[in-house]
Parts: C-alpha cells; sequence; structure tokens
C-alpha cells in the first residue's frame, strides 16, 4: 500500500528544492563525463565531413582486424564458460562441502588475490613459469617447445584472473538456493546424481548464465594479459586498437576498433543485466527455516572438486611466489642470487609512480564515494523524468571495455577547450565515473533494505531532504560508502586498460610503470611493482573489513564481485 | 508539555490514483472530511481501502491528483512534508536505528535548530510523559516493542505539531500489549489536545479510542460517525459487517409512519424504529446483532413484546465467556451469541430453539 519512494509523482520533484539542482548536478556530470567522449568517439567513427562508413568497412575487410574480432570473441566464450565451470567447482565446494572454518576462510583470500592484483600479474607468472625458459616447463619438465604466447596462455591466464568473479557469483546464488527444495527432492526418492541435475544446476542457471556473462565481460574488455601474452600470433580488438593509436598514431581507425568492440560489449552488458533482473524469480523461496545439511554431494564428487579447486589453488599460490621470489632475485631463471635492486629502484625511480597513483586514489575516493552513494540514493528514492535513463547512461563508463573509454576520453579531451588528458584531473574523472558502480550498487543494495519510512519521518519532523540524506540516510549507508571507496582504491592501484591513454609525464601510475618494466625485459622491477602493489590492496582491503566489521555490516562479498571487468 | 490549539483538518474531494498497473483503480476517490480541533478521528477499513493513502496524503507523503487538504482553512496541499507541522507515528515506528532515544527525540528539535538545554528540556519532559525516563541513552534495537512504539510517539510530539498522524501504530505489538498501549495513546492525546488521525483496520481498536470513525471502502469514505452511531445504524451491508458481527435479515417494508416503519419478518408484522426509510423498493435487510438474539427452549414464553420463531442449532462454538451458535430459521442460518453459559446452560447441535428478539434492537439497513 506504500509505494517506494516518498512523495509519488515526478512532477513534484522537480519543485523539490534540493533534489532538482542535485539532478541537473548529475545529469551534468554524465552528460560531459560519460556521453560526451562516447558521443565523441562515435562521430569520429561515423562523421567525415558527412556520415561515413568507410573506417568500419575498412576495418571488416582487413584480415588482421577481423582475426582480432574473432579471436575477441573466441576468448571471452571460452574464459567465460572455463572461469564458470571453475568458479562453480569453487563455490560448490564452499557453500556444500562443509569445509572446516579455517580452510573455507583461506580457499577466500586466496581467490580474492587475483581480483586485487595489478593487471599483468598472472601474466608476467605464467612467463616466469612456462615461458622459454620456464621454472616450471624448462627446469623441472624440461620442455623446451613449450610456447605460452597465443591463444593458450591468454586464456590460462585471464581464466586464473578472473574465475574469482564468478565464484563470488555463484557462492551467493548456492547460498540461497533453500536446502528444503533438495530435501523435498530426495523424499520423492530421487538419489544424489538426479537431485543435483534436476534441482541444484536449474535452480543455480541464471547464476552461472549472469557469471559466464561476468567473465565474456571481463574479457572481451581485458587489455592487460592479451598484451603481454597475445603477441602478434593472437591479435584481439583492446590490444588492437592501443596498438592503432600509440603505434600507428591513427585516431580515426582506433576509434573504430574501439566501435568494432563495443557493440559485443554493450551486448554482453545488457544480456547479464536482464538475466540478472530475471533472477529473482529463483530466489522466491527465501531463507529456510531449519538449515539442513546438503547430500546432493556424493563423497567421490567432493574429493573430485577438492582436487580441481587445490589444483587450481596451488596453481595461483605458485604464480604470486614467483613474482615474490622474481623481485627478490637479481633475474630469476638466469641469475638467481639474492637482490634488493628491484625494490632499490621501485623505491628510487619508481617513487613519483607510487606517488602519483596514491594521491590520484585519495582524490578518487571521496569524491567518486559521495558521487556513488547519492547516484544510488537518487536512483533508488526519488522519483524524477529521465530516472531511468541517468541509471543507464551513469553505468555506460563502467559497462566499456577500458580501452573504449580510454580512447574516447582521448578523444574528447585532447584539445582545447577541454584539454585534459595528462592531468592528474583526467585520471580522477575516469576513475570516478568507471569505478563508482560499485558504491552505487551497495548503495542501491543496502537502501533496498532500509525502509522507506526512515526518511519519512525525518520528512515530518522538519528535515528538508538534504537534511534527511546527511542525518539519516548517509550514516546508514556508511557502509556502501566504504565499499564503493574501497573498490575506487583498489581500481586506482591496478587499473591501466583506460588511464594508459591518459597518463603523462607529469602524471604516471604504478600500473603503467609495470607494463614498461614488462616492454623493457626488466620483470625484476615489474615484479617488485606488482608485489608492492598487492601489499597495498590487500592492506586496504584488510582495513576496510575491520571498519565494516566496526560498522556491522558483514563483508565485502558484493563489492568484491565488482572488481572484475 | 501544555496542550496546544488542536487544527482542524479538511479534506476537500481528495482523489488520487497510482500509475502502476496493480494498484488497479483509484486508491482514493473523492474522499471529504472534517476533523474538529483535538478531535481524534479514526480511519478503518480493509487493506486496500485506501485509508493510509489518505492519511499519507494529509502527511504530504503523497500528492492529490485533485482536491485539497487545508489546516485550519489554508490550503496546505502543495506544501512539503517538512513544512506540514505534523507528527507521524508509523507502522514499524521509523526509529532512526544509528540515532540513541534521546537523539531520536530530539531530531526534530535539532532539526529546528532549537539550543541544546532547550532540546533537553523538552525531551526529558516528554519521555516523562511516555514513561521512559531514564532511557536516553539506549539504542532502538535495545528497546521491546512496546517501547520502540513509545519513543515513535515521544518523537511526534516533542515538536508540538498541528496534525498528529498514526499508521496502524499496534498493529506490531502482541494482542495485550495493543490494548494497554491504545488506553496510553487515548490518554496522552486527550492530554495534549492535537487534532488527530488514526489509521487502523481492526474495529475493536478503532470503537476504543476514536471519538469518529470513518469507515473506509474502495477509496471511499462509506460512513462518519461515532462508535456507537455505527454499530447501532450502520448505513450499508459493507459496514454493517465491517463493525461487528451482524445478521442481515431479508424483510419486506409494509408501511411507513414517522419515526418508524412497518415490515413482514418470520411472517409477522413487525414495528421497528426508522428515522428514515431509504429508497429503492420494500425489499429491505433488518440489521440484527447476534447479541440481540435470544435463544429459548421451545415451549418456553419469551420476553413481553418479543419476537419468536422456530429454529434448529445447527452448530455451537463455546468460547467460555460466551457460547456462538449458528441456528437455521426458515432455511437461512442465523448467528447467536449467549453471554454466562455457565449460568444460562447449552443448547445442543441438532436440538430444536425458538428464536427471539426485540423489535427495538432491530433496525432497518440504511435508516439512520
Amino acid at each position: 500500500m506504500s509505494p517506494a519512494a516518498p512523495e509519488g509523482s515526478s512532477r513534484a520533484a522537480l519543485r523539490d528544492p534540493v533534489l532538482a539542482p542535485t539532478v541537473l548536478l548529475l545529469w551534468a556530470a554524465v552528460s560531459l563525463f560519460v556521453l560526451y567522449p562516447v558521443t565523441r568517439l562515435l562521430v569520429l567513427t561515423f562523421w567525415d565531413g558527412g556520415p561515413t562508413l568507410a573506417p568500419v568497412v575498412e576495418l571488416v575487410s582487413s584480415w588482421q582486424h577481423r582475426r582480432a574480432l574473432g579471436n575477441s570473441l573466441l576468448l571471452a566464450a571460452l574464459v567465460g564458460g572455463i572461469g564458470t565451470a571453475l568458479g562453480f567447482a569453487f563455490a560448490l565446494l564452499a557453500v556444500r562441502a562443509r569445509l572446516p572454518r579455517g580452510v573455507g576462510g583461506a580457499l577466500d583470500a586466496v581467490v580474492l588475490l587475483p581480483l586485487i592484483s595489478p593487471p599483468f600479474t598472472a601474466a608476467i607468472a605464467l612467463i616466469f613459469a612456462l615461458g622459454p625458459k620456464g621454472l616450471i616447463s624448462y627446469h623441472v619438465f624440461g620442455i623446451a617447445s613449450l610456447n605460452i604466447y597465443g591463444l593458450g596462455g591468454t586464456l590460462l591466464s585471464e581464466t586464473l584472473t578472473y574465475f574469482p568473479i564468478a565464484y563470488l557469483t555463484l557462492k551467493g546464488v548456492l547460498g540461497n538456493i533453500d536446502p528444503n527444495l533438495e530435501d523435498g527432492a530426495f523424499s520423492l526418492g530421487a538419489r544424489r546424481g538426479r537431485v543435483f541435475r534436476t534441482v541444484t544446476v536449474p535452480l543455480a542457471a541464471p547464476g552461472l548464465a549472469n557469471s559466464f556473462l561476468l567473465l565474456s565481460a571481463a574479457s572481451l574488455a581485458d587489455f592487460a594479459t592479451p598484451l603481454i601474452l597475445g603477441g602478434t600470433k593472437f591479435p584481439v580488438l583492446p590490444t588492437q586498437a592501443f596498438l592503432q593509436i600509440t603505434g600507428l598514431y591513427d585516431m580515426r581507425g582506433g576509434a573504430a576498433l574501439s566501435f568494432l568492440l563495443l557493440v559485443p560489449a554493450l551486448a554482453v552488458f545488457i544480456a547479464q543485466r536482464w538475466w540478472t533482473e530475471r533472477r529473482s524469480v529463483v530466489t522466491v523461496t527465501g531463507k529456510s527455516g531449519a538449515a539442513t545439511s546438503i547430500k546432493s554431494l556424493s563423497p567421490g564428487a567432493v574429493a573430485l572438486l577438492a582436487l580441481v579447486c587445490a589444483v587450481t589453488v596451488l596453481l595461483v599460490l605458485t604464480f604470486y611466489a614467483l613474482i615474490v621470489v622474481a623481485s627478490m632475485v637479481r633475474a630469476l631463471g638466469a641469475d638467481n642470487s639474492l637482490s634488493s635492486a628491484h625494490y632499490a629502484h621501485v623505491f628510487s625511480g619508481g617513487l613519483k609512480a607510487i606517488r602519483d597513483t596514491l594521491v590520484i586514489a585519495a582524490i578518487c575516493m571521496p569524491l567518486g564515494g559521495l558521487f556513488a552513494v547519492v547516484l544510488g540514493f537518487v536512483v533508488a528514492r526519488t522519483r524524477f523524468p529521465g530516472r531511468r535513463a541517468l541509471e543507464f547512461a551513469a553505468m555506460i563508463n563502467y559497462a566499456l571495455p577500458g580501452t573504449i573509454v580510454g580512447i574516447a576520453y582521448l578523444v574528447a579531451f585532447n584539445d582545447p577547450p577541454l584539454a585534459l588528458t595528462g592531468t592528474a584531473f583526467i585520471l580522477v574523472i575516469c576513475y570516478v565515473f568507471r569505478y563508482s558502480l560499485a558504491g552505487t550498487r551497495a548503495t542501491t543494495a543496502l537502501l533496498a533494505q532500509i525502509d522507506p519510512s526512515l526518511e519519512e519521518a525525518s520528512a515530518s519532523l522538519g528535515a528538508r531532504r538534504d537534511v534527511t540524506f546527511r542525518r539519516v540516510v548517509l550514516p546508514l549507508i556508511r557502509p556502501a560508502l566504504l565499499a564503493g571507496m574501497t573498490v575506487l582504491f583498489i581500481r586506482a592501484m591496478t587499473a591501466i586498460s583506460a588511464t594508459i591513454f591518459l597518463v603523462s609525464l607529469s602524471w604516471s601510475l604504478v600500473t603503467v610503470r609495470i607494463l614498461e618494466g614488462i616492454t623493457n625485459l626488466e620483470l625484476g622491477q615489474a615484479s617488485a611493482f606488482s608485489v608492492l602493489v598487492i601489499l597495498l590492496v590487500y592492506a586496504a582491503v584488510l582495513l576496510a573489513s575491520l571498519a565494516m566489521r566496526w560498522l556491522n555490516a558483514g563483508n565485502l562479498g558484493q563489492a568484491g564481485t565488482l572488481l572484475g571487468g | 508539555m501544555t496542550s496546544t490549539e488542536g487544527a482542524r483538518l479538511r479534506l476537500v474531494s481528495v482523489s488520487k490514483r497510482f500509475v502502476r498497473a496493480e494498484q488497479g483503480a483509484a486508491a482514493v476517490a473523492d474522499v471529504s472530511l472534517t476533523v474538529e480541533p483535538g478531535e481524534l478521528l479514526t480511519l478503518l477499513g480493509p487493506s486496500g481501502c485506501g485509508k493510509t493513502t489518505t492519511l499519507r496524503i494529509v502527511a504530504g507523503f503523497e500528492r492529490p491528483d485533485t482536491g485539497q487538504v487545508l489546516i485550519d482553512e489554508r490550503d496546505v496541499t502543495g506544501l512539503m512534508v517538512y513544512r506540514r507541522s505534523i507528527g507521524f507515528v508509523f507502522q514499524n515506528y521509523a526509529l532512526f536505528p544509528h540515532l540513541t532515544v534521546f537523539e531520536n527525540v530530539a531530531y526534530g528539535l535539532r532539526v529546528q535548530r532549537l539550543r541544546d538545554p532547550v532540546v533537553r528540556e523538552r525531551v526529558g519532559r516528554v519521555l516523562a510523559l511516555v514513561g521512559l525516563p531514564g532511557y536516553e541513552r539506549r539504542f532502538p534495537n535495545q528497546l521491546s516493542g512496546g517501547e520502540q512504539q513509545r519513543v515513535a510517539v515521544a518523537r511526534a510530539v516533542v515538536v508540538e505539531p498541528r496534525l498528529l498522524l498514526f499508521d496502524e501504530p499496534l498493529s506490531n505489538l502482541d494482542a495485550k500489549l495493543r490494548v494497554q498501549m491504545r488506553e496510553e495513546l487515548s490518554r496522552l492525546q486527550r492530554q495534549l489536545g492535537i487534532t488527530t488521525v488514526y489509521v487502523t483496520h481492526d474495529q475493536e481498536e478503532a470503537m476504543a479510542i476514536s471519538d469518529r470513525i470513518a469507515v473506509m471502502q474502495a477509496g471511499q469514505v462509506a460512513q462518519v460517525g461515532t462508535a456507537h452511531d455505527l454499530y447501532r445504524a450502520p448505513g450499508s451491508v459493507f459496514v454493517a459487517q465491517f463493525i461487528g458481527r451482524v445478521n442481515l435479515l431479508p424483510a419486506r417494508v409494509l408501511r411507513v409512519s414517522p419515526g418508524q416503519a412497518t415490515v413482514a419478518l418470520w411472517a409477522r408484522e413487525i414495528t421497528v424504529p426508522a428515522d428514515r426509510v431509504g429508497v429503492g423498493g420494500p425489499e429491505v435487510s433488518l440489521v440484527l446483532r447476534p447479541e440481540s438474539v435470544g435463544l429459548l427452549a421451545e415451549g418456553a414464553s419469551a420476553p413481553d413484546g418479543e419476537v419468536t420463531v422456530r429454529g434448529v442449532v445447527r452448530g455451537r462454538t463455546f468460547l467460555g465467556e460466551k457460547v456462538e451458535y449458528t441456528v437455521e430459521v426458515d432455511g437461512a442460518s442465523l448467528l447467536a451469541v449467549s453471554y454466562d453459559p455457565l449460568r444460562h446452560g447449552l443448547f445442543e447441535s441438532g436440538g430444536r430453539v425458538q428464536v427471539s428478539c426485540a423489535p427495538a434492537s432491530l433496525r432497518l439497513l440504511g435508516a439512520a
């Protein structure tokens, strides 16, 4: 009987002395930093003195670019499928196998590693482990002919990097399935395999589809891994676009390649949204009264899952151990003597990049955090014309692969009057509009649990909407603010795909230094930078978790699923 | 807390339709009501009848599509909630979980930027008034349902609002506490003299606390009156059935004379009080409350002036203080309630009885 939003009609909202300016401000910001760049990108692609399809036609007729498109799609499908299967295995083990408490926690900690690592980490480790003189392939097994450059290496690296997204998504889905449903199937005489096939999997199916799409999107957008491991043998769209611009100084070609990538990326994003909205059908049964133990996995199945997960965990741990070791020896594989040279470099020549990154992260966090919660609040709790459109527009930069956003920003903000590329400002803006979505989603999720009557109570006591927001809403959504700011920090420390186009001599980033280390074949240095980033990010996550516990607000789990992409 | 001059609230042809399809027809259709200064008026009706929407329109949470809301004859229809000077008590209390009891109650005063000593003094006074002194530093989740309810009331009245609005405030309490709290609310409202609109679906609660009750049905006000009026002379089948339980006996009007009507019931002529007989032909319904139905053993003589008819007991429910019988009369079933069964004894199911009632307790439906 009581509708969700206070003060029902849209027209009324426009007369609200606080809401109207806020909405205008949000629209202005989103228009300038989301819609305008994308429009400029499309104009550059499709307008050359008049409407033209020439750049796209040219691209599609090029064998190399057609192959890049095919490769991107193939890779996305494979990463989506294999990553989801792996994530499902982990989730089944975590949710259904009644692991000892410590083991479950350790599993989560290990799985979090790839999510919060800077790009290239898995790629570098893969080169160390299985590369031409790989520690595992050559020194352990004596294989010299193994070539990890190409589809195989890229696929392995991306799968290990992104499967945690599937794990976190599916863990939630499996956890929400009422065990009584499985018990019901057992009571009707079904055996384990049948229950699993006819009850568990169908109920998890929307989650599986969602996870497949999330992983595909992440893979489509991934720039760092194929840049290192794809090589010339396995071109994909993001790297091709990057090379077109930085190598050939062909802005229009880069823009056209971006468009080619934009189409599947947007399709996957929209499909994923559609699936997520459908998923609510499944959780209708809600929480069960009595938590019964799960019986649909036989001991044999549990053992098999445990084996798969153990191998994966071992692989991930080995990779990270290799990075740590590589950062501490002169040249891993060639000269394994201990050396502090790499760290010495990080803290001398690399100090500026670290400082710049931290400064930018420090500016991003409050700015993006506030943007995220205000947007989340306005979208969830008010009614005004164009609300859905604003919500969608604000999501575009998140949905698009970073390469596209970077190129669009480069196109839009390279010339006066908005010559912003190379400034700290544009880096901050890029992060804020690309990575605030986590905070926004956390805000809307939290608000869904907070009865609107709290805001109405405040209004009835004489508080204007801004006073209500400051005194009632903001204190209640602090966990969302915190989650949003944590994701922003992690992203500021680890992102590269968009910002690589926007850095300059005056403002550099750690991730860019890592890339330089790799291209200059100074893998030790790159490893040292990576270790530093991982430690910083882990510290931030730990701090945020402690703060969350202090705020009595569960964990960062949901925010975790937003880290990919 | 001083007693404030209550405001007069007037709704003039207020209508509201929700855009969303599942809300169906108009939530509130052409509602006009006046609440006198200091009066407690209850909006009573089943869920979905528009009572909460009406209350939210008064508060300013919803804007009516048409019609006006006037407080002391001033049109506030377009006024934002926070400028209306209302106190609203929510069904779920809506206490701010991050604030202490003191800060919850002080919220409205802080919004007005009152000085600290004033805030402390007024919060202290109102907490004493609701019987919660010493609770200042607790948080809402450390309170029982009844205590939360009291804090919600304290928070609403501390700002000395011109209108006090209650949205099913007792529905989350257990039955015993509900009775106790409604007495407290009633006492507090009388003491403060604040004009009050109270929404509930519980007719007993409405009868217990209201000066007047407006029964709502499908977005419209079906009837307004005191509890006594509504029970004695319901204006429609809906009101008759919603307020208390009722037997509706089909009858035929034979003659009408000033103040009374003669009808045919159970094959005899009865004269019943009727100030105004509604139009709509001679076929009418007679309202007979179950407790007005007397049951006598076959052959026993009925009290003077009562009409009797034969019946067969078809069902019996023993409830301690009373017994409820379903009696078949003329092929229709009649509900009868008999109090103090330990004294009067029980009739067996299937047994023949005499059913009696006094003509004065019969009333023509729709006749005031």
